[in-house]
């Protein structure tokens, strides 16, 4: 996992997931989710395209919002905002 | 004299790398806090049979006799000066640094968690630790024992559940099951974070009837009602809590300090094993930030790859996994995947069990590294299959000979 924060409005944090293996993608995501607080944008970006019914799931559970899920190249680029905690 | 390699950290990564060097070429110093090399997966047994395993040798009798050993515990690794500083002073230059200090316990970030680790053991800090849980186990009578880990970082991914499944083999054969609720609690979507493998486990969870909460992500435990909460807002009331702590990287100090990531893991480049922008110094096992699982096997791959990449041939790590998974009764299975083949589905068996359990006396030889060729022909031999639309570069196991 690589994580940077660039500048923006709100504190945006991108967590690269790609070619992450056992136990994958999650475990980045759930990271970050650990050390957010409300009101953050995390992007995550990832290979296995598992993680997209996880993060629908994920959402579903914490009560989080996914804004937008796509495709780059092979690159999925996911845009989640903590608005739970 | 030879190019001088510096190995901070003794244990699975640190010794293999050490003895696969040539002495010819290399001046190697392995540093390490403790003179003792613990064989972890050992404490599974410890925990959960009270095996009373010889589960630690003397470090220093591990490694071949050209490399030097030192018991000192590093506290400032200078990336730019090629300088080790130790807590008793000492001073070690080098040409070339691998860092292999592993991860270490904290439940400092749990609240609660010290307390309730003190109190009933757990099966990832230490020997006594494991044999406190044992005898938790021992003083159980029913109720309520809620097996997990507690942040998402974990050695060994299986091991949280083969925990839940040795405690339930354990409460069965003790007659305590009709009187006793199993839970394991994740952060994950699922018991098993891999998808395929999930399939394979949460079936014979649901038939041994252990209850699964998913998306629990240890918030903090009050022991005083016995409750641990989620971040999600769930709780589970225990009478054994069996949590598995959070991990943190080894109390260093690094300059440059932003070649460690919050949690002091190394970050690490997943194919070169490199640390961050520092060119002859690397990272290999549970200390490093790649994104695979933290597992000795890796650890083991690792060490080779780096051995490889400082004898000056090219290198690609694959991020090969292959934890061996004890699913109780007798019963195991492998995880086994890398950066290019997502993990899949291995059915438990017998013998997969017995592999496992040969495991622990194999270890201490694969140590030595002369029982490497068997190692490289055994894992090609169960190399996973590429994902055919990744797209990717094919495994390249056999660049870490
Ligand atoms: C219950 C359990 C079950 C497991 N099961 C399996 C399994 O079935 N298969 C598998 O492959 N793996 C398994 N593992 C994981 C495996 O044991 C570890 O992943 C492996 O030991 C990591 O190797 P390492 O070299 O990175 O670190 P370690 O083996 O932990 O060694 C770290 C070394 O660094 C030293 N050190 C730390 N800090 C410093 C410092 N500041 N200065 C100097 N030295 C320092 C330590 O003294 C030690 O020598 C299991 C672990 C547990 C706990």
């Amino acid at each position: 996992m690589d994580e940077t924060t660039t500048q923006h409005a709100t504190p945006h944090t991108v967590v690269d997931s790609r070619g992450s293996s056992c136990p994958g993608p999650i475990t980045d995501l759930t990271l970050a989710y650990r050390r957010s607080k409300v009101g953050d944008i995390i992007e995550l970006w990832a290979t296995d395209p598992g993680v997209r019914p996880d993060l629908q799931a994920w959402a579903r559970k914490t009560g989080n919002k996914v804004v937008s899920v796509d495709d780059e190249d092979g690159k999925i680029v996911a845009v989640l905002e903590i608005v739970k905690r | 004299m030879g190019e001088r390699v510096v190995i901070v950290g003794g244990g699975a990564g640190g010794t293999i790398l050490a003895n696969s060097l040539d002495p010819k070429r290399f001046d190697v110093t392995v540093l390490a806090s403790s003179p003792v090399h613990l064989f972890q997966p050992a404490l599974l047994y410890v925990a959960f049979t009270g095996a009373h395993p010889r589960a630690t040798r003397d470090e220093h009798r591990l490694l071949r006799r050209h490399v030097r050993f030192v018991q000192d515990a590093a506290t400032k690794v200078d990336l730019t000066d090629k300088v080790v500083t130790t807590s008793s002073g000492a001073r070690f230059g080098y040409d070339a640094i691998v860092v292999a200090t592993g991860m270490a316990p904290d439940p400092s970030q749990i609240p609660g968690l010290a307390e309730v680790d003190a109190r009933f053991g757990d099966y990832h800090t230490d020997l006594a630790q494991a044999e406190k849980l044992w005898s938790s186990l021992q003083a159980f009578n029913g109720g309520t024992i809620a097996v997990g880990q507690a942040s998402p970082i974990v050695k060994c991914p299986p091991s949280p559940l083969e925990g839940a499944f040795l405690a339930e083999e354990l409460v069965t054969r003790r007659g305590l099951r009709e009187k006793t609720r199993m839970v394991f609690f994740t952060p994950y979507p699922r018991a098993y974070p891999s998808a395929p493998m999930n399939e394979v486990v949460e079936p014979i969870m649901r038939a041994r009837g252990i209850e699964i909460m998913e998306f629990f992500d240890v918030d903090r435990i009050e022991p005083e009602t016995r409750t641990i909460r989620s971040i999600e807002g769930d709780e589970i009331v225990y009478d054994l809590p069996i949590v598995i702590p959070p991990f943190v990287g080894a109390d260093i100090t690094y300059e440059p300090c932003d070649v460690v990531n919050e949690d002091r893991f190394l970050i690490t480049d997943k194919e070169t094993l490199q640390i961050k922008g520092v060119d002859r110094a690397f990272a290999i096992g549970d200390g490093s930030n790649l994104p695979t699982s933290k597992a000795g096997v890796g650890a083991h791959l690792e060490a080779k790859a780096v051995a490889t990449a400082l004898a000056g041939r090219p290198v690609r790590f694959t991020g090969r996994t292959h934890c061996p998974f004890d699913v109780g009764y007798g019963r195991g299975t492998f995880v086994i995947g890398s950066y290019d083949a997502p993990v899949v589905k291995a059915r438990p068996s017998r013998v997969k069990r017995l592999m496992k359990m040969a495991f622990e006396w194999i270890y201490w030889i694969s140590l030595s590294g002369v029982i490497e060729p068997v190692f490289t022909v055994y894992f090609k031999l169960t190399a996973p299959k590429p994902a055919p639309a990744s797209g990717s570069v094919p495994d390249s196991s056999s660049s870490l000979t």
